[in-house]
């Protein structure tokens, strides 16, 4: 009896379940993933097989979870431990769109589509789109010699379904339609990697290559009344290939160095399909695009402690991606000084060197203090083939450019650990970013004068944040946390127009209670809340408009789990969250008579119900009950019209596709299941 | 538990080679089912993980990772005994550096090597903050359980994930590391070397290069998108004119438009000045926003095409 005791306690065991559930409505947003988006039966199978020799330690893995549906997974392993492995893995990750499309759009699924007129309607139908990827994941381990390992992962990754999607109709009418998305492709990436290990120094060092193979390169969309089709580009195949090494070295035990080195040769030089359809390039214009971006990667850092309170970090990293695609014309109207007159592809390149120091003294009673810098100096390029030449104002973008960014970060934090009540954090960062003169874009593209904004990514910006995290027991089966955090930017208005500034607020309380041997409670609350402003201008400079625009969310759960008997556990949890989005514009000019205007909040709220009940019919076997209730409800207007209850419909012009999005779920579940354990 | 009677009787080792000098005490009898206080762990448990597997040459025993705790092993008195040298309890005094020492004698290799170096090294996380090493399933190893080990510190994301537009990370397949490798000292401590060559592993058709380059969209992918969840369709930061509008302005016909939808149907032939906001956004007719292999004049350059 005492071998079996010990054997219970000490070998891998296995379970397996097989069990039936049962949605009674559709979910049409809960269940995008999940597939079980529609009401009905579902199978459960779900299977954890272990079995080890201990002799030779050879482990035998099975593991497969919702076998029974649509989101399956499976994967197998045999594993000698410390010598070899291989392992199979395959898994589908379905998405279903939420909305129901109305439609006459014909040829749905290929790349050829028609948009059906009112003239010559096709055949109206309810469509469900959605996308399934299929994961085949081959991995194989082997030790080459003590310390040596080798390993290689191939996966090879199908996506197929329809994307909803959409174009701007060919002139005269130029408004958008409704069309699907043909994705079918495929990802496959191999990586080779060898790992060498002593107690000082460890290497790790490969090859990543990686590919994606699509089906499709040009969608022809058929929208009447335009006297020819619209051809729509895909991505076209690219591959990459990566070399790469990582190292470290302990030169002492509380002194070690890293490093990293990695080149990527990126490409794409598949034939551009528009050039097969007659009229529609210029001549002379490029066949393929020989794209190629080379990224090299290097990095080196040190960490220390070279007295017992005080530990060193710095680190230095350059990151280039270089953007090595020869540049050509891909048309051209007319003198190349006038704006979008002359327009090539445009090769971006960035270049960025940074580094980071941080220092931690730790002073008694568990007290620490940290201070860090991370300073971050970025070169960008554009080729700028225009007329106007380098440096000179570009003609053919719309936005300008900035051409060198730096960004230092600062923060100094107080920390305490090691105290058996309270533990916490206090911390504040100060974040800086300038950058040299804007490249200025065109003047007056499309009677565009870009040169009045700030772009988001690149603008001056002045960032404060601080955070506290408070880690209280109070007693040994009670726990406690607060988390605070609070964030401000504040961007520098070198140009009128653009995100003025922005905040951010996050409060979080953590509580878990054990009320004894049998009975466990966890609840916790969560409020963020961010805000932005804008300000932008539909007419430089009388016609402006600023923006208001916020976003509020408050989350809460609770969990409890219970062994009431020796045979019966149950457990149920709570799961609340609402999100509310404001839209608030001030406009100083009048709005024209198709147009909203302003629109209500945005209130999203989810509401999920879960209780499960398990008992043990013998030691080998659990029967498991499920039950769940689940509410889902928005007023989410996107897809609708500006009363915010008339579903979408797209223009008169075209087909009128209407797009439902399904506002309110009502589901509930409940599911059996049989669960078999052994060893 | 004191050493008791039978120690005299020289115990044999229960699961790892050596053990016999823990597990005369913390034997079968002794151990504990899990139970809801996870005050006292299941010992013997280990001997289902990796580390209990003996032939592996490579294996520890216990005192190699909690040190030879004399003290604690040989305490006969009463009153509070002695803590092990090496102690992972919550509210243990052994410094992090000192437990971590413990798992990176053997773990330092591999995606590994930057460990002191990354954001969770070089600010005191141990290993067993996250880690149950004895536990046959390790919940941070698991895809279904990992999230409610990173929640612990990253309540954000944990509410971010929820909404409506997220990753399928609740329906477990995707899971915090999937994107993030937490032993690792790249920024963000991503997989891969960059956010973009991050997203890359799963959008690879977004790679390009294009022949119509987007700016944003070839620097970083979090400059429009918050991966981790939003309110807005496709995980957008910011809804469509509003997000568009960070870095587009000013212009007579459509791209400083105000945020509101079309009235009817018949208005949205009206000009695209009205259908910015409602649907697919800007997107509804910059279809290629992620870029254009189009050389087809004056389409392709504004992703229409």
């Amino acid at each position: 009896a005492q071998d079996n005791s010990v054997t219970e306690l000490t070998q891998p065991d296995s379970t397996v379940s097989v069990g039936v559930g049962n949605w009674t409505a559709d979910r049409h947003q809960q269940g995008i993933y999940d597939g079980m988006r529609d009401k009905g039966a579902y199978g459960l199978l779900d299977a954890d097989i272990t079995r080890r020799d201990d002799a030779t330690g050879t482990w035998l893995k099975l593991k497969a979870s919702d076998l029974g549906l649509d989101d399956r997974s499976i994967k197998g392993e045999y594993l000698r431990q410390g010598d070899m492995g291989v392992s199979l893995e395959y898994s589908r990750t379905p998405f279903d769109n939420p909305n129901t499309f109305t439609t006459r759009l014909l040829g749905i699924g290929s790349t050829t589509q028609t948009v059906s007129t009112n003239a010559t309607p096709g055949p109206l139908r309810e469509v469900n789109l959605g996308t399934k990827r299929d994961m085949t994941n081959l991995g194989v381990y082997k030790n080459l010699l003590p310390g040596l390992d080798f390993n290689v992962s191939f996966k090879n990754e199908d996506k197929n379904g329809d994307r909803a999607w959409g174009l701007r109709t060919a002139a005269p009418t130029q408004v958008p339609s409704f069309a699907t998305d043909p994705i079918n492709s495929t990802i496959r990436q191999l990586e080779a990697t060898l790992n060498y290990t002593t107690p000082k120094l460890q290497l790790s060092g490969g090859y990543y290559g990686s590919w994606y193979d699509t089906q499709n390169t040009l969608a022809t969309i058929y929208t009447a009344p335009a006297s020819g089709p619209s051809y729509i580009s895909l991505p076209l195949d690219n591959q990459a290939h990566q070399l790469f090494l990582n190292g470290g070295y302990s030169f002492t035990p509380s002194t070690r160095g890293t490093f990293k080195l990695a080149y990527t040769r990126a490409t794409q030089d598949e034939h551009l399909p528009t050039q097969d359809v007659p009229g529609l390039s210029q001549a002379g214009s490029p066949q393929h695009l020989n794209g190629e971006v080379n990224t090299t990667l290097m990095q080196a850092g040190i960490t220390s402690r070279p007295l017992k309170e005080l530990s060193l970090l710095a680190n230095l990293r350059y990151y280039d991606v270089h953007d090595a695609t020869p540049v050509n014309r891909i048309y051209t109207n007319g003198p190349c000084s006038t704006a979008g007159n002359c327009v090539d592809n445009t090769p971006l390149s960035y270049k960025t060197l940074s580094g980071k120091m941080e220092g931690t003294y730790r002073l008694p009673d568990g007290y620490s203090l940290t201070a860090g810098m991370d300073l971050s100096n970025q070169d960008r390029d554009i080729p700028v083939s225009n007329a106007a030449g380098p440096g000179g104002t570009d003609t053919q973008r719309l936005v300008p450019f900035r051409y060198h960014l730096n960004e230092n970060t600062y923060r100094l934090a107080l920390r305490r650990s090691l105290s058996d009540t309270v533990n916490g954090s206090l911390t504040y960062m100060l974040g800086d970013r300038t950058g040299g003169t804007y490249g200025s874009s065109a003047g007056s593209l499309g009677g565009v004068a870009s040169t009045y904004i700030n772009p988001i990514n690149i603008a001056d910006r002045t960032r404060n944040k601080a955070r506290m995290g408070i880690d209280w027991s109070p007693a040994e089966n009670l726990s406690i946390q607060f988390a605070i955090e609070d964030s401000r930017d504040n961007y520098a208005h070198d140009n009128p127009y653009g995100v003025r500034n922005g905040n951010a607020q996050l409060y979080s309380v953590d509580a878990s209670y054990t009320l004894n041997d049998k009975w466990k409670l966890d609840a916790w609350y969560s409020f963020d809340h961010n805000q932005a402003k804008q300000l932008n201008t539909l007419t430089y400079p009388t016609l402006t408009k600023d923006d208001n625009l916020e976003n509020t969310d408050n989350s809460l759960g609770i969990g409890v789990r219970g062994d009431v008997s020796a045979r019966v556990k149950l457990g149920a949890d709570v799961q609340w969250t609402q999100n509310v989005s404001r839209y608030q514009q001030a406009i100083n000019f009048p709005q024209t008579a198709n147009f909203s205007g302003n629109l209500p909040d945005i209130k999203s709220t989810l509401l999920r119900l879960k209780f499960f009940s398990q008992y043990a019919i013998d030691k080998n076997s659990d029967v498991r009950f499920d039950l769940i209730h689940e509410r889902w409800k928005t007023n989410d207007w996107t897809w609708m019209f500006a009363d915010t209850t008339t579903p979408f419909a797209y223009g008169a012009t075209t087909d009128g596709t209407t797009v439902t999005a399904n506002q309110k779920q009502i589901a509930n579940f409940i599911g059996v299941r049989y669960i078999y354990k052994f060893h | 538990a004191a050493e008791p009677a039978q120690a005299a009787d020289q115990p044999k080792d229960l699961v790892l080679k050596g053990d016999a000098k823990c597990t005369g005490c913390h034997d079968e009898t002794d151990d504990a089912k899990p139970t809801m206080l996870e005050l006292h762990p299941s010992v013997l448990s280990i001997g289902k993980t990796k580390h209990g597997t003996q032939a592996d040459g490579r294996t520890p025993t216990c005192t190699d990772c909690h040190g030879e705790s004399v003290t604690h092993r040989t305490f006969r008195g009463s009153g509070d005994q002695p803590m092990t040298d090496r102690n992972f309890r919550k509210n243990t005094k052994t410094s992090v550096e000192d437990r971590n020492e413990a798992c990176l004698t053997c773990h330092q290799g591999g995606n590994r090597i930057g460990w002191q170096m990354s954001a969770h090294g070089s600010q005191d996380v141990a290993c067993t903050s996250c880690h149950q090493v004895h536990a046959r399933n390790d919940k941070v190893r698991d895809k279904l359980t990992q999230t409610e080990v990173c929640f612990t510190c990253h309540k954000e994301q944990r509410a971010q994930i929820n909404k409506p537009a997220h990753h399928p990370i609740v329906e477990g397949k995707m899971t915090c590391s999937s994107c993030h490798n937490v032993h690792g000292d790249n920024p963000k401590q991503l997989i891969k070397a960059s956010t973009n060559e991050t997203c890359y592993t799963c959008h690879m058709e977004k790679r390009g290069p294009f022949v119509h380059n987007h700016q944003p969209v070839t620097e970083d992918c979090g400059i429009c998108h918050q991966p981790h969840g939003t309110t807005i369709d496709n995980l957008l930061k910011s809804r469509p004119p509003f997000l568009c509008q960070e870095c587009h302005n000013m212009n007579t016909t459509h791209q400083g438009q105000p945020f509101g939808l079309p009235r009817n149907r018949a208005s949205n032939g009206s000009g695209f000045s009205t259908l910015a906001t409602v649907g697919r956004g800007c997107v509804n007719c910059h279809t290629n926003i992620h870029g254009s292999n189009s050389t087809e004049k004056t389409a392709g350059d504004r992703f229409v095409r």
